[in-house]
C-alpha cells in the first residue's frame, strides 16, 4: 500500500524499513509502526477470530481497547499488535483459528449463537454430568485468545522502578502536559506518563487549529518540546499507568525501546498529588455487525491516515455522533477518502465550520440518521442507515465504516482511587461525584472539546496539584479557574444508547462475544444490574475489561429494565490494561549472603547450598554421605566456616534484664571466662532459637543465634521490651565477624602454632571463653564448644581477617591432617552426639521441654516475665506431647530417610535426622514422638514417601551415640 | 502498598519497610497470679477494630525501632488519633 508519506502527522520514519513474518510471508513495515499497522498497510485486515462464534476481527480503535488484534508476536500470545511497536524481524501469528484467519473452519460457529445464550455454560452440559469433562475440552480447544505452551519460558529483561513525585501527570496530551507544565514551573518533582510512544494525545493528528491558528499537531509538538527541555518533570512514554491505590499511589508499566537497558519496567509512583488527563476514547455505537473488519472508530480512521500513513478504506460511510467524527470526515476526504455519506445521530448542535466544510466538499450528511448494519461476510461491503427512529433506510455501498458514537471518558484512574462515580446528564460521562483527595481532572475528560479550553484545563490541574503538594499558588488558581470558565465548556454528549435494531448481532463486548441480544437474556433472567450481567454475560471481563463495554453496557441496562436510577458503570481493578506477570515479578531476585571466605570455600571444591539467606559450602566431596570429612574430625582435625550464626553485642544499664526477659535461664549467672548455653521461646513456650552467652564486662554481653534466627533477633528482643524503656544498645555483629569451627583431637596441636596463651585443657578448659591475639594483630574471641562432639575451639574474628586466620590454621594443621568440612559433615557429627538443631530436631509447634532442653528453664525467674514461662508451666503438665528420642532402625543398613513418619494406625511422630553413622556402623537419628512412645526399647513402624506399602522398623534407644560421657569434647 | 508510616526516628516511608507487631495491649501481665486463661487472652485475642487503632510497627529496613502508630484498619492508611486519645 502506498503511504502517505509527507504528511507533518507522522509517527512514521518511511525511510527505515522493517520487515515481519505472518503466515509464513515476510512483510515490510516501516520504523514507527505498530504490528498492527505494519499487516495493515501490507493488506492484512482481519487479524483474528473472535472467543466463541468465531467472528472475523479487525482493527477498530487503534489503542487496544479489544482483543481484535490480539496476536502471538514471538512466541507470545495475547499480544495486543496495534499498541506493540514492530521491530525487525518479528514473527507474528494470528489466534483461535482453525485453518487461518481468513479461512477459519469454526467460522460456521456465528451461525450457532441461538445454541449459546447468555450463561449458556453454567446451564447446559450439567445433565449427565459425565459429559461435562468431555464437553468442556472440546469447547476450550474451539473457544478462547492465545494459547500458552507450558514450558514457555519469557525472554526479555523486567525492570522496576520506585520513584517519588510530587506531581504526577497520567496522560501526555495537550491537557497533561500543560498541566505538567505549570506544575514544574512551581519547582515541583513531576512525573508525566503517556501511554502511547509519544506525547500528543488527540491533539497529535488533528489539523484543526487553536483559537491563534496554530494547526493542533503543531501545538502538541510545541508542548512535547517544552517538556522535554523542563528538567523537573519526569517524562514515561509508552507507559501505561495500570493501577491507583490510596494515598496516590501510582504504578504503571514502561515499554521499552530497542536501546534501553529493559524489555518493560515496572514502575510505582509515590505522589503527593496526581493529575488524570487521560482523556477520552470512543463510545462504540451498537447495530449490526458492528465489528465487522471494516468498522471502526474515528480515531482509529483518523489516526491510521495522519499518524501512519494509511488511508483505512477507499469509500467509506460515517455514522457518528460527535464533532471529531466530522472534523475527522473533512480532513479524511482532503487526504483522498471517498466519502459516500455522513450520518449524524444528532439532530443538531453541530459545528457550523464543519456541517459548511462537508457541504463545500459535496459530502451528503444526514442529521438523525445512524447505521443498523454492516453488510459483508468477512469485510464491509455495504451500510444500512436508518432515522433513528427506524422509520427511514438507506444503503451505501463503501469498504469502511466509521463509527462512533461519541465520547466516552477513561475515568480508570477514578475507579481504581476508589471514587464513587456519578453520571453526568449534559455529556452523558460517567464521573466521579467526588474526586479522591489530591487528584485532579484535566482535559477532555472534564467534557470539554475546545482546543484552548483543554490546555487552559490542564494548567488548572497543574498548579492545583502543584499546590496541593505544597506550593502556593492559589492566586495563580483562582486567575486560571477564571479563564478557563470564559472559555467553551464541557459538550453536550449524544445520547443515543442504539441504534434501531434487535441485537442479535450487535456486540457490546467484542472480547467475549456478548451481543445486546445476551445482555437481554440476562436481564430477562433477573440479572439486571451492571455487575451482574458483567458476570453472567460476560460482558467487559476480556483483556480489554472496561474499554468497549464500559460505557454501553450501564446505559443499556438502564435503558432496558426502563430504571429510573442513576446508570452506575461497572468497576474495573488493576492491572487497568494487560500487563506481563514477567513485568510485575521484575528482575529474578537470587539474593544472598556470602560468608567473608567464600571465594576459598568455593576454591577448595565446596559445593554449595541455599541456607536461609546464606550461602554454604554443604560437602567438599561428590560424597554425599561425607565419610571422609566426619572420619577426619573424628581422627584428625576439620575446620568449618560457621561465619553465618548470628552474634550479637547487648550493653548498658538495663541489658542483663533485656537477657532475662528473652532467654529461659537465669542469665545473671553468665559468667566471665565461660560461656553459657540457653534457649529462647515464643509466648507459647515454643522454642525458637539456642545459643551462648558471654560475660565481657560490667553491662556488656556477647552472644551467639542460629543462622536463621539472626535476622530476627534484634527486632525480637526489642519487641518484648518495648514497653520497659530499659536503657540498652544492641548490636548485630553477624556481618562483622566471621567464625571458624577448629574441631577434631588435633585442634589444639593447630591452634597452639598460631597463638602463644597457655591453651592447655586446666588453662583454657571446655565452656571457656577467651580473648586473644593471633599474630599479635588478629582480636580473637575463642569459644571452648563441642557441637560436633570433639575438642574444638570456634573462633571469631573480624570479617576482613577471616581470610588471613582461615589461611594460617590450614597452614598450621597441614602435619595433622586438616581438612574443610561443610554443614553435611557437622550435622551427622552433631547428631551422633544428640545435640539438636531448632528447625530439624524441632518444629513450630515443638516446646523446650519437648526437645529435652527443659533443665535450661529458670522456673524462679518470674520477675523477669520471660518470654514463653507461663505457657511452660502450662506445658510441663500436658501429656500427649511429642518427645524427643534417640532412635535406631533394625537394619542398619537402612537408615530412613529425615521427615519419614512414624506411624501405627495413625501418625504418632516422626523421624527429625537420621544417619548411618561412620563411627559406629549403625544407623541412628533423632525422632519426635509421641510420649506413650519415647520408652526405650519402644518398636516403631516408619513410613516412608514411596515406600510401596513396606515398612521399616526402629527402636527407641538412649542417646548420645557417640562418647557419652563427653570425654572428647572436653579433653 | 499504599501505606506509608511516620517511623518517629526516620520519618514518613514506605510501609514495605515495616513489620506489623500487632495491636498495643499493654505491658505483658505480671505472672504472680496469672490465669492460663488471662495469658492466653493476653497472648493471642485481638479486638480487631474496623476503623482506627492503635498498634506497633518495628522499622525493620529502617532504624530498627518498635513504635506506635495510629491506623485506619477500614483503609489501611496511618490516621490521627481518635479525640479521646489525643
Amino acid at each position: 500500500m502506498n503511504r502517505l508519506n509527507q504528511l507533518p502527522t507522522l509517527r512514521i520514519d518511511p525511510a527505515v524499513n522493517h520487515s515481519l513474518t505472518y503466515r509464513g510471508r515476510t512483510y515490510q513495515g516501516v520504523a514507527g509502526d505498530t504490528v498492527a499497522t505494519a499487516l495493515f498497510a501490507n493488506g492484512v485486515r482481519i487479524f483474528g477470530r473472535s472467543l466463541k462464534y468465531h467472528r472475523p476481527r479487525g482493527l477498530y480503535s487503534l489503542d487496544g481497547e479489544c482483543s481484535n488484534t490480539c496476536m502471538e508476536v514471538d512466541g507470545i500470545p495475547n499480544v495486543r499488535a496495534e499498541n506493540t511497536l514492530l521491530e525487525n524481524g518479528m514473527t507474528v501469528k494470528e489466534q483461535n483459528v482453525k485453518g487461518s484467519a481468513e479461512r477459519d473452519w469454526l467460522g460456521f460457529m456465528d451461525k450457532l449463537d441461538w445454541m449459546m445464550p447468555a450463561g449458556f455454560y453454567y446451564k447446559i452440559m450439567h445433565k449427565p454430568a459425565a459429559i461435562w469433562p468431555m464437553a468442556m475440552k472440546q469447547i476450550r480447544k474451539a473457544a478462547g485468545l492465545g494459547i500458552i505452551s507450558a514450558d514457555h519460558k519469557m525472554k526479555g529483561r523486567y525492570d522496576e522502578q520506585f520513584l517519588k513525585a510530587e506531581v504526577t501527570v497520567i496522560g501526555g496530551g495537550a491537557a497533561g502536559m500543560a498541566a505538567a507544565l505549570a506544575a514544574a514551573q512551581s519547582g515541583r518533582r513531576v512525573i508525566l506518563l503517556e501511554s502511547r510512544p509519544h506525547l500528543g494525545g488527540c491533539f497529535d493528528y488533528r489539523v484543526s487549529t487553536t483559537s491563534d491558528g496554530t494547526p493542533l499537531h503543531e501545538r502538541a509538538r510545541q508542548l512535547a518540546e517544552k517538556v522535554k527541555q523542563t528538567t523537573n518533570i519526569r517524562l514515561f512514554e509508552h507507559t501505561s499507568m495500570v493501577g491507583a491505590y490510596n494515598n496516590n499511589l501510582i504504578t504503571a508499566f514502561q515499554v521499552g525501546k530497542a536501546d534501553d537497558g529493559f524489555t518493560e519496567c515496572y514502575i510505582e509512583i509515590r505522589s503527593d498529588s496526581v493529575v488524570v488527563a487521560t482523556g477520552c476514547i470512543e463510545r462504540p455505537l451498537l447495530f449490526d455487525n458492528n465489528e465487522r473488519p471494516g468498522v471502526m472508530q474515528v480515531g482509529c480512521a483518523h489516526r491510521l491516515a495522519r499518524t501512519y500513513g494509511l488511508l483505512p478504506g477507499n469509500a467509506a460511510v460515517f455514522s457518528v455522533g460527535h464533532n471529531p467524527g466530522l472534523e475527522a470526515a473533512v480532513d479524511l476526504f482532503d487526504l483522498g477518502l471517498k466519502i459516500n455519506c455522513v450520518a449524524d445521530i444528532r439532530e443538531d448542535g453541530q459545528d457550523p465550520a464543519l456541517l459548511l466544510a462537508l457541504t463545500e466538499r459535496k459530502i451528503p450528511v444526514l442529521k438523525g440518521w445512524v447505521a443498523t448494519k454492516a453488510h459483508g461476510s468477512k469485510m464491509v461491503q455495504k451500510a444500512t442507515l436508518c432515522t433513528i427512529d427506524g422509520m427511514v433506510k438507506r444503503q451505501f455501498s463503501c469498504d469502511l465504516l466509521v463509527a462512533s458514537a461519541g465520547l466516552t471518558p477513561v475515568s480508570g484512574p477514578f475507579i481504581l482511587a476508589q471514587a464513587i462515580m456519578g453520571y453526568d446528564d449534559h455529556t452523558g460521562y460517567f464521573l466521579p461525584d467526588q474526586l479522591p483527595e489530591k487528584m485532579f481532572p484535566a482535559g477532555r475528560i472534564t467534557g470539554i472539546n475546545d482546543p484552548d479550553a483543554i490546555e487552559t484545563s490542564g494548567r488548572l490541574a497543574g498548579l492545583e496539584a502543584a499546590s496541593a503538594a505544597g506550593a502556593d499558588l492559589w492566586t495563580k488558581v483562582a486567575e486560571t479557574r477564571n479563564a478557563l470558565a470564559a472559555m467553551p465548556g464541557p459538550e453536550r454528549g449524544c445520547k443515543l444508547v442504539i441504534a434501531p435494531v434487535k441485537g442479535r448481532k450487535s456486540f457490546i463486548c467484542f472480547d467475549e462475544d456478548a451481543t445486546v441480544k445476551s445482555v437481554k437474556q440476562a436481564i430477562d433472567q433477573g440479572f439486571d444490574v451492571p455487575e451482574l450481567v458483567k458476570r453472567f454475560a460476560g460482558v467487559g471481563l476480556g483483556p480489554g475489561q472496561g474499554g468497549i463495554p464500559g460505557h454501553n453496557l450501564p446505559l443499556f441496562v438502564a435503558k432496558y429494565t426502563a430504571s429510573k436510577e442513576t446508570p452506575k458503570p461497572t468497576t474495573v481493578r488493576p492491572p487497568l490494561v494487560p500487563a506481563f506477570i514477567a513485568t510485575y515479578a521484575g528482575y529474578n531476585h537470587h539474593m544472598f549472603k556470602r560468608t567473608p571466605i567464600h571465594h576459598s570455600q568455593k576454591a577448595d571444591g565446596g559445593i554449595f547450598r541455599n541456607i536461609g539467606v546464606w550461602q554454604r559450602a554443604r560437602y567438599f566431596t561428590a560424597d554425599v554421605d561425607c565419610k571422609e570429612e566426619i572420619l577426619n574430625v573424628r581422627n584428625n582435625v576439620g575446620m568449618l566456616d560457621a561465619s553465618t550464626l548470628g552474634k550479637f553485642r547487648i550493653h548498658g544499664p538495663d541489658a542483663l534484664k533485656a537477657l532475662q526477659r528473652v532467654y529461659v535461664s537465669d542469665m545473671g549467672k553468665a559468667g566471665k571466662d565461660r560461656i553459657k548455653y540457653s534457649a529462647m521461646c515464643n509466648d507459647d513456650g515454643c522454642v525458637i532459637d539456642d545459643g551462648v552467652v558471654v560475660k565481657r564486662g560490667e553491662n556488656d554481653y556477647y552472644f551467639t543465634t542460629s543462622t536463621g534466627r539472626a535476622g530476627q533477633t534484634a527486632e525480637w528482643i526489642r519487641y518484648h521490651t518495648r514497653y520497659d524503656n530499659w536503657d540498652f544498645h544492641l548490636v548485630n555483629l553477624t556481618d562483622a565477624m566471621g567464625v571458624i569451627n577448629l574441631s577434631g583431637p588435633n585442634a589444639r596441636k593447630v591452634l597452639t602454632k598460631v597463638v602463644d596463651i597457655d591453651l592447655s585443657n586446666e588453662a583454657f578448659p571446655f565452656s571457656g571463653y577467651r580473648e586473644f591475639y593471633i599474630q599479635d594483630t588478629i582480636f580473637t574471641r575463642a569459644l571452648r564448644l563441642g557441637f560436633v562432639g570433639e575438642l574444638s575451639y570456634e573462633l571469631h574474628v573480624p570479617s576482613s581477617y577471616m581470610q588471613a586466620v582461615w589461611d594460617l590454621l590450614t597452614e598450621a594443621g597441614k602435619a595433622f591432617g586438616i581438612r574443610n568440612f561443610g554443614v553435611e559433615a557437622q550435622n551427622v557429627l552433631r547428631m551422633e552426639k544428640g545435640h539438636i538443631i531448632l528447625g530439624q530436631e524441632s518444629e513450630q509447634r515443638t516446646n523446650l521441654l519437648d526437645v529435652g532442653l527443659g533443665f535450661l528453664w529458670d522456673r524462679s525467674k518470674t520477675v523477669a516475665r520471660t518470654v514463653g514461662a507461663v505457657a511452660l508451666r502450662q506445658a510441663a503438665n500436658d501429656t500427649g506431647r511429642l518427645t524427643l528420642v534417640g532412635i535406631r532402625m533394625e537394619d542398619d543398613a537402612r537408615p530412613a530417610r529425615d521427615g519419614s513418619l512414624i506411624v501405627d494406625n495413625k501418625v504418632r511422630g516422626y523421624v527429625a535426622t537420621m544417619r548411618r553413622s561412620f563411627t559406629s556402623g549403625e544407623a541412628v537419628g533423632m525422632a519426635l514422638v509421641e510420649s506413650q512412645l519415647a520408652g526405650a526399647g519402644t518398636r516403631l513402624e516408619i513410613f516412608e514417601d514411596e515406600c510401596n506399602g513396606v515398612r521399616i522398623y526402629a527402636r527407641v534407644v538412649p542417646m548420645p551415640f557417640y562418647d557419652p560421657e563427653g570425654e572428647r569434647m572436653k579433653s | 502498598m499504599a501505606l506509608t508510616l511516620t517511623c518517629p526516628i526516620c520519618g514518613k516511608r514506605n510501609g514495605y519497610e515495616f513489620r506489623f507487631g500487632g495491636e498495643d495491649k499493654g505491658p505483658r501481665p505480671p505472672e504472680e497470679g496469672l490465669t492460663p486463661g488471662a495469658w492466653c487472652d493476653y497472648v493471642h485475642m485481638n479486638n480487631c477494630t474496623a476503623g482506627v487503632q492503635k498498634e506497633w510497627w518495628f522499622h525493620r529496613d529502617g532504624c530498627g525501632s518498635w513504635f506506635t502508630t495510629w491506623r485506619d484498619t477500614t483503609r489501611n492508611l496511618e490516621a490521627e488519633p481518635p479525640e479521646a486519645n489525643k
